[in-house]
Order: structure tokens, then C-alpha cells, then sequence
């Protein structure tokens, strides 16, 4: 152990030994160093600095003496060389001006010299019809005359002059390229006194004359295009071609698209040139031509036009495009609204023939563009046609609406018979794929599961009664048009599904208003009324169902139906035939009032009265009884007559029983007064044509009329003894216990019979 | 007006079209028949006095229509009703079978729990029955009905049809009211004016 500790410590002081000598090596070199850049220091102040500063000081005296020597010059030069420049300027503004003043003047000479060869060119071109050449000299003359104009500075009367003359001239040219215009392009025309129909249009003919061209070159003839290209130069050539335009429009293109009999000829006359004359054809049947012939006809016209007039190059632009611009609207609505729109056809199943009609109106427009009377991009007549899938459904409604307003607002009373077997015709459509599906399987459990006993197959059939002929002819409209919806396409069945369904509420809003006084004043009317909404109504409620599967998922998912309008239907009838019942109850009261309340019958007047209110009331009824009859179903015929006979002897029976005094003379009026009532009270319910059948419905008066047997039993009342009377009470147990209360009978009897002992005893039985 | 009526009791005549309800009736209260009988329309009534052991009832019949079509009407006939006949007509089987449909109204609309019902088989005048003497009696006991054969035509039974009906009508307590307090009502035998007096008597109140 010690020996490795004096090893360590051995080590340790050799180590710091060598360790010191190695930091004193370093440190006298880093002496040395610093030792060398003293001395570099030193010798750069004292060698380097000093010989430069010294240098310097003398260079800036230099620059002192320069810098005077400059001062001196520029006052030298500003004293006496500015001076002379001045002058010399002056001088050259002077020759300046001179110089320009002389080139105005020779430019306005050039200008006149020009003028003046261009109206002697043009002059000489006018002689020799170069009518190109004139315009165009013209255009040069006035382009200098505009250029002099353009000096404001000078106001040379030679300059109005110079105007003058030119406008001289060009309207001679213009003058005389009109009378060319004429001669080349003669139109007549039916005098605008007359008025505008087919026949004045049978006179028009345009005449595009030529000089003979012997050469057949196609197109228009030289001089027709000279006069063209000059009119255009001179800036004439809209004006006339707008006019050109308008009377080619009105005159010609318009009839021949809205007048089918009308027809254009063209002939080629030697010394007229090509005519182009309107003649009529055989009376056609139809209004409107179809589309095809208008385009062949106009296509003739503008063709004939375009060789011969029209192909020409205006600027770079042909004539027929600039022509084209000016008539294509106004001919492109004409042939949409006088010839398209007509074409556009009724039924579904005409749609698909109507493809030939855009492949038609396709060609026409092709044919228009490569004569150029049409751009490239123009297609107003092919979309039209294109859409006429919409315009189909548009007119389809519109027409839809149009004969359903029409219907109902027609006469009502010609009238249909309808019985439970009537069924709507109901076109048959395929059954959807998914019902197919269901009937296969349950065809084996169909066996088992059928009840024996059937409901009769007049069950919730609509019973026998009579409809408007209109209402029936409305349901078959309705009919047809779900029948179009069918086949047509997602946007168009949409369309008219709707538009079925605002038919039917058109009724609910039209029928009663318009027809609203005659529903009130002939029963007849309101019967028929009640019955059209109760078809109707029965209608709707299968009608959506039947053809829901076919109608787009749009609808077929919810709102499939015409279910919703049954009730208001119902309502609807019913209320009207309630509002007739009323008139009528209030009509057998008013009468049975003129009665004197049937009291002292015994005085003529009196009696002569109420008899005449019962045979009124009688007859009111027998009236009502025949109107109603076979119109009314039966049941409701027998309800309604009986409740307004129940409504006359109700009445009668509360005046009877308010009498507090009848003496027996009065009992035997009041009972043959009440016979009638009872023996032709049955005899008004006639609901079946057939007479020998409604013998049934007589007997059943009672079932009819509530108050029937209380009538009866007051007739029998009126005439009989006391004790007849008693027995038909029978203490409580007869019919006369049943109709009355005792205290009412009580008062009967002592109305009818004097107060003795006998009818005290009576009346104490009645208990 | 008779001072010896004890009470007025409110019979009716059912059963379904044409057995011959009015004819019994009519056979009953005037003694006479008619072949060419028209149907009833809605309801007849008529009135007759009657002598049972001597006490006198006065009664109410009413004859109602048969035909299906008056049905509606025939239930507030039955209100109060104390006696009720039910015809079928022995030639004709299905008047019999329907009698079941008829027990069931007049247990729907009966005012009268105890009311008493009398089935007759009419016509028997005829040589053509379809439903002989046992089979009625034996539905007539099922019911707890009484029960005869008769013939509006030659009278048979028909008399006796009514008479049983009343007495046991007035034999059956609580079904009918006296008229005049403190009648007094003789019960027993038939014979007039006494015979085996039992010497006791009911005074109903």
C-alpha cells in the first residue's frame, strides 16, 4: 500500500514541474509578440502618418486658387453671353412660326385640290353609274371637309361653301341611287285603305328587276350590288334596308305565316326580272298552317331574295346579316305565336311525332344561317320547338281549365241518369310490377280465407239519381287529362295532375256563386245540384288511388289523391239542397199562416181560407213531388217530402191544439179540412217514374213522417164521442196515450165538448 | 162507461208478414174474417171488453205490421205492454224459425219483466203444415210461453187464445193495476155470481 501512494505522490511533483515550465515557455512568447506590435505601432505613426498630412495641407491650397478662377469665368459669362442668346432665340421663334403658317397653307391647298378632283371624280363616276366610285369620292371629299373643320381657328366662308356643295352632291347621288333602288326593287302593294285580310294580300308582288344579266353569273346583278355597297358608303343603306325590311315583313312574310291558303310563286320574267307574286291556294281547312309548310314558304321568299338581292358584301358583313338583324325578331315571334304555338299538339301520344317538327325547324335554321341571315349562335325557334314538352303542358292546362270553366258555368238542367251499376270508364293501365308480385302469393291462401257470405256488389255504390250532363262530361275531362299524365314525362304529369285537381276546386268556387239564383229558385235545380256533388264527391275518393301507381314518385308518395276534397264536396251539396229545403219549409208555413189559425170555421171567409191553405200546401207538395221525382236518389226523396209534409201537419196539429173553443160544426170543418192532408199527404211521394212502384213508398208515410200517427189520431179526435175518445186512450195504454199527454187531451176535450157531467167523468179517465 | 172494469191491459199481436195477425184480431173483436185481408200498415188498434171468473178487463190491442219494413215502428209499441201474442202461420216454416228474432226485440224493448206471452200457431184450417203441434209446444215451453193452434178462418181456438192470455195476465201479481181503489177482485172459478166463495178477497190499493 505505501508504495502506491508515494508512487502517486511521486508523480504529482513531477507532473507540477513539468507543468511549470510548459506555462513559462508560453508566457515568453507572448512577450515576444506583443514586444513586435509596439513596434509595428510606433513605426506606422511616425513613418506613415506625418509625409500624408503634409501632402494633404498642400493639395487644399490648389484648390483655393481653382476655385477663384472659376468665380471669375462665370461672371464673364453671365454678363455678356446671355445677352446675345436671347436674340438668337427670338429670332428662331419668328422663322418658327412662318414655317408652320406655310405648311397650313399648303395642306388646305392639298385639301381643296383634293376636294375638288374627288366631286369631279365622283361627278364622272354618276355619269358612268360607278356608283361605288362616286360614294367613294364623296366620302373623300367630305373627309377633307371634315378635316377643315376640324381648325377651329380659322372661319373660312369658303368652308361653308365647300359644305354646301358637298351635301349638293351627295344628295344627288343619294337621289339618284334611290331611283336605281326603285327601279331594281318594285314592290305593289294593296292601298292602306283597304283593310288588312286575306284578300287585299292576294295583290302584293315585289319585282326585282336586273338589266340583263345574259351571262347567268349567281347572285345579284353588278349594278344591284353597286348601288348597295354606295348606298351603304353614304351611310343611306339602313334606312332603306329598314324600310325594305318593314314592308317585306307586313306585306309578305307575316301573311304568308298566318294565312295557310296563302302561297308565294316565283317566275322569271325576261323583261321584268324575278317576281315574287302572293297567290292563294284552295281554301285549306285548316286555321293554321303547319310548320313545314311556313318554313317552305318563307325559305322561298328569302332565298329567292338572298340570290338576288342580298348576296352581297356590305363593308364585311353580307346584306342578308344585316337584314337578317332588322326582320328576325320580329318574324321569329310571328312564326312562335302564329304558327308554333298552334302546332303544338293535344295528346300525349302526338309528342312523339312532334320530333319531326324540330328536325324542320332545325333545317329552317340551318338554312337561314347559311345564307346568312342568321348568326351562328341564334336558335330562338329551335329551343322554342325544343320545349315543347312544357309548352305541351302549359296549353294542355290552360286548355284543361278553359273547357272545365266552360262546363260549369253551362246549363245545368240537361241531365243524365246515373244507377249503381254506372261505372266511370276507367282506362285500363298496366298493373306495377310490385302488385303482380303480391297476387302470386296469395293465391294459395285465397282458397281458404274467402267469406262465404258476400256483400251484395251494389254495396257503397252511388244510388240511382240524375246528374247534369256537364258534371258527367266534367268528370270525363278530368278523367282524360290523368289519362295524358300517364304517359308523359315527370314535368308535364306534375303539371296536369294539378291542374285536375284546381278544376275541381274551380267548381267549389265557381258553380255556386254563378248558378247561385237559379239554385234557389227551381228546386229542380238544387236537387240536381245536391246530386252533382254527391257523384263528384264518390268519384274522388277512387280516383286518385286508381291512378297513383302511374303518377311520378313525386306525387305517387304522398300527395296521390283527391281524398281531401270529398268533404267539402259533400258539404257542398248538401248545404245546397238544405237551402232549397228551407225556401220550401218556409213557403208551406207562410201559406198555412194565411189561415186564420183555423179558428170559427163556421164563418165563410174563414172556412174558404184555410181550405185554400191546405190545397195550397197540398199542391206545393204534389209540385215538389213531381220535380224531385226520378231526380232525387230514393231514399233522400222520401226523407225530404216527408219532412216537409211532417212541417205542414206539425203546423196544423199546433193550431188545432191552441183552439180552446170547437163546436162541433167547427170539429166537422176542421176534420174535412184535415182529410184531404191525410187521404193526399201519401199520395205526393212519387219518387219512381214508374207510377204502379211508388205505391211501396206511399204506404211508408209513417216512416217518413214523424208526425203522421199524431195527425191521424187528432183527425180521429175531431170527430169521435167521448167515449170513443176515452177508449182510445185506454188508460194510458191506447194510441191516443202514445201521441199525446193527458194534459193536452184533456184540453182537446174540453175544447170539443160542453162542460156536463159526462165529460167530467171523462176527463177524469184521462190520467 | 163501465163501472166494472177492473183494468185496462195493453195486448199485442206480433209475428212476421201475412200469418194472419189482423185476421185474429178481427176474428176476436167483430166475428168475422176476411180472405183478401190487406197488410197492415204501420199499426191497427182496436178495443174490446173481456169476462175472466167474472171480472171484467177492458183491452187495448194493438196489431202491428209485419213487414220488414215498418220494424222501426214496432218498438215503441211494446212500451207497457202486458200480454203479447206471437203468431206463425203453420203452413209456412219459416214464420216459426223467425220467431227467435222476435222473442229478441220483445226482450230488448219490454217495459214489463213479467209480461206474459202466448204463442199461437194459426191456420191450421189449412191440410198443409209444415210445423206440427209438438214442435210449437216444445219452443213454447222453452220460452215459457203458453201456447195454442188455431184458425182465424174457422174460429178455432181463437177465443180461447185471448181469454188464456187475460187470465193469466190477471193471475200473475204485479203486472196490472186495478182502476178503482178498493175493487174488489174474485179469483177462482168461473161460474157467475158466487159459487164456491171462498170468501176472501184481495182489496189491491
Amino acid at each position: 500500500m505505501s508504495s502506491f501512494v508515494t508512487e502517486v505522490l511521486a508523480s504529482s511533483g513531477k507532473l507540477e514541474k513539468e507543468d511549470l515550465s510548459c506555462k513559462i515557455s508560453k508566457l515568453s512568447r507572448k512577450v515576444e509578440d506583443t514586444k513586435e506590435e509596439v513596434c509595428e505601432m510606433i513605426n506606422k505613426k511616425y513613418n506613415d502618418f506625418l509625409p500624408s498630412l503634409q501632402g494633404s495641407e498642400e493639395l487644399m491650397l490648389e484648390v483655393d486658387e481653382v476655385s477663384k478662377e472659376m468665380d471669375v469665368l462665370k461672371n464673364c459669362i453671365e454678363t455678356e453671353v446671355q445677352q446675345n442668346v436671347h436674340v438668337a432665340v427670338a429670332e428662331y421663334a419668328k422663322l418658327k412660326q412662318q414655317l408652320e403658317k406655310n405648311t397650313v397653307i399648303i395642306t388646305m391647298l392639298g385639301h381643296l385640290k383634293e376636294f375638288h378632283s374627288a366631286m369631279e371624280e365622283s361627278n364622272k363616276a354618276l355619269q358612268d353609274k360607278k356608283y361605288v366610285v362616286a360614294a367613294n369620292q364623296l366620302q373623300r371629299a367630305k373627309a377633307t371637309v371634315d378635316s377643315l373643320k376640324g381648325w377651329k381657328t380659322s372661319q373660312l366662308p369658303l368652308l361653308s361653301a365647300l359644305s354646301s356643295e358637298l351635301t349638293v352632291q351627295r344628295e344627288n347621288l343619294i337621289y339618284h341611287l334611290g331611283d336605281e333602288w326603285k327601279r331594281l326593287v318594285i314592290w305593289r302593294l294593296p292601298s292602306s285603305k283597304e283593310p288588312a285580310d286575306l284578300k287585299s294580300f292576294l295583290k302584293v308582288e315585289l319585282n326585282l328587276s336586273h338589266s340583263c344579266s345574259k351571262d347567268e353569273e349567281p347572285g345579284p346583278p353588278a349594278v344591284l350590288c353597286s348601288v348597295l355597297q354606295a348606298l351603304a358608303i353614304q351611310g343611306d343603306l339602313q334606312h332603306k334596308i329598314k324600310l325594305f325590311s318593314q314592308v317585306l315583313l307586313k306585306n309578305m312574310l307575316k301573311p304568308l305565316v298566318m294565312f295557310p291558303s296563302l302561297s308565294v310563286r316565283v317566275t322569271e320574267q325576261p323583261e321584268k326580272g324575278t317576281v315574287l307574286a302572293l297567290q292563294s291556294l284552295e281554301e285549306s281547312q285548316e286555321e293554321r298552317s303547319t310548320p313545314s309548310q311556313v318554313y317552305s314558304k318563307l325559305l322561298l321568299v328569302l332565298t329567292t331574295l338572298h340570290s338576288h338581292l342580298l348576296d352581297v358584301f356590305i363593308g364585311d358583313k353580307k346584306l342578308s346579316a344585316i337584314m337578317g338583324e332588322l326582320i328576325w325578331e320580329e318574324i321569329s315571334r310571328c312564326i312562335i305565336h302564329e304558327c308554333l304555338l298552334y302546332s303544338i299538339p293535344n295528346n300525349s301520344s302526338q309528342l312523339e311525332k312532334y320530333s319531326t317538327v324540330i328536325k324542320e325547324t332545325e333545317e329552317f335554321e340551318k338554312s337561314l344561317k347559311e345564307m346568312e341571315y342568321l348568326q351562328g349562335d341564334s336558335t330562338d325557334l329551335l329551343k322554342y320547338s325544343q320545349d315543347v314538352n312544357c309548352h305541351f303542358a302549359r296549353k294542355k292546362c290552360k286548355d284543361v281549365i278553359v273547357a272545365a270553366r266552360k262546363l260549369m258555368t253551362s246549363e245545368m238542367h240537361n241531365t243524365v241518369k246515373i244507377t249503381p251499376d254506372y261505372k266511370l270508364r276507367l282506362p285500363k293501365l298496366p298493373a306495377p310490377a310490385s302488385e303482380q308480385k303480391v297476387k302470386q302469393e296469395s293465391r294459395k291462401d285465397e282458397v281458404t280465407m274467402e267469406n262465404s257470405k258476400q256483400l251484395s256488389a251494389w254495396s257503397l255504390c252511388l244510388p240511382a239519381c240524375r246528374i247534369s250532363e256537364s258534371v258527367q262530361q266534367l268528370m270525363e275531362l278530368a278523367l282524360n287529362t290523368l289519362c295524358e299524365s300517364v304517359g308523359s314525362s315527370t314535368q308535364c304529369a306534375l303539371q296536369l295532375f294539378f291542374t285536375v285537381r284546381n278544376v275541381f276546386q274551380l267548381f267549389d268556387d265557381v258553380v255556386p256563386t254563378y248558378h247561385k239564383e237559379n239554385l234557389l229558385k227551381f228546386p229542380h235545380l238544387a236537387a240536381i245540384q245536391h246530386n252533382n256533388c254527391m257523384y263528384l264527391a264518390h268519384h274522388l275518393l277512387t280516383l286518385g288511388h286508381h291512378f297513383r301507381a302511374h303518377l311520378p314518385p313525386l306525387i305517387s308518395e304522398g300527395v296521390a289523391t283527391f281524398v281531401d276534397m270529398v268533404p267539402g264536396f259533400r258539404k257542398l251539396g248538401a248545404q245546397c239542397f238544405l237551402a232549397q229545403m228551407h225556401v220550401q219549409r218556409a213557403e208551406l208555413l207562410e201559406r198555412l199562416s194565411t189561415a186564420h189559425n183555423f179558428c170559427n170555421l163556421d164563418d165563410e171567409d174563414n172556412y174558404i181560407a184555410a181550405n185554400k191553405a191546405v190545397r195550397q200546401v197540398i199542391h206545393q207538395l204534389k209540385q215538389l213531388g213531381t220535380v224531385w221525382q226520378d231526380v232525387l236518389p230514393v231514399g233522400i226523396y222520401c226523407k225530404a217530402m216527408g219532412n216537409l209534409l211532417n212541417t205542414a201537419i206539425t203546423e196544423v196539429i199546433a193550431k188545432i191544439m191552441m183552439l180552446e173553443d170547437i163546436s162541433s160544426e167547427d170539429g166537422e170543418h176542421l176534420h174535412t179540412l184535415c182529410q184531404p192532408l191525410i187521404e193526399e199527404g201519401p199520395l205526393v211521394f212519387i219518387p219512381l217514374a214508374e207510377e204502379n212502384k211508388n205505391r211501396k213508398y206511399q204506404e211508408e208515410v209513417p216512416l217518413y213522417v214523424r208526425k203522421w200517427s199524431t195527425f191521424k189520431e187528432l183527425v180521429i179526435v175531431l170527430r169521435a164521442s167521448l167515449q170513443e175518445i176515452v177508449d182510445r186512450w185506454a188508460d194510458r195504454k191506447g194510441p191516443l196515450a202514445v201521441e199525446f199527454s193527458s194534459s193536452e187531451v184533456k184540453n182537446l176535450i174540453r175544447a170539443l165538448f160542453q162542460n156536463t157531467e159526462r165529460r167530467a167523468v171523462a176527463l177524469t179517465k184521462i190520467k | 162507461m163501465d163501472d166494472d172494469v177492473i183494468t185496462t191491459l195493453k195486448l199485442l199481436i206480433i209475428g212476421e208478414s201475412g200469418v194472419g195477425k189482423s185476421s185474429l184480431l178481427l176474428r176476436f173483436t167483430e166475428d168475422t174474417f176476411d180472405p183478401d185481408q190487406a197488410a197492415t200498415i204501420g199499426v191497427d188498434f182496436k178495443v174490446k171488453t173481456l169476462s175472466i171468473d167474472g171480472n171484467k178487463a177492458k183491452l187495448a190491442i194493438w196489431d202491428t205490421a209485419g213487414q220488414e219494413r215498418f220494424r222501426t215502428l214496432t218498438p215503441s209499441y211494446y212500451r207497457g205492454a202486458q200480454g203479447v201474442i206471437l203468431v206463425y202461420d203453420v203452413t209456412k216454416r219459416e214464420t216459426f224459425t223467425r220467431l227467435e228474432n222476435w222473442l229478441n226485440e220483445l226482450e230488448t224493448y219490454t217495459t214489463r219483466n213479467e209480461i206474459v206471452k202466448m204463442l199461437v200457431g194459426n191456420k191450421i184450417d189449412r191440410d198443409d203444415p209444415e210445423v206440427d203441434r209438438n214442435e210449437g209446444l216444445k219452443f213454447a215451453r222453452k220460452h215459457s210461453m203458453l201456447f195454442i193452434e188455431a184458425s182465424a178462418k174457422t174460429k178455432d181456438g181463437v177465443q180461447c187464445a185471448f181469454e188464456e192470455l187475460v187470465e193469466k195476465i190477471l193471475q200473475t201479481p204485479g203486472l196490472w193495476e186495478s182502476e178503482n181503489q178498493g175493487q174488489k177482485v174474485r179469483l177462482g172459478d168461473q161460474e157467475h155470481g158466487g159459487g164456491r166463495a171462498c170468501g176472501g178477497y184481495c182489496s189491491i190499493p
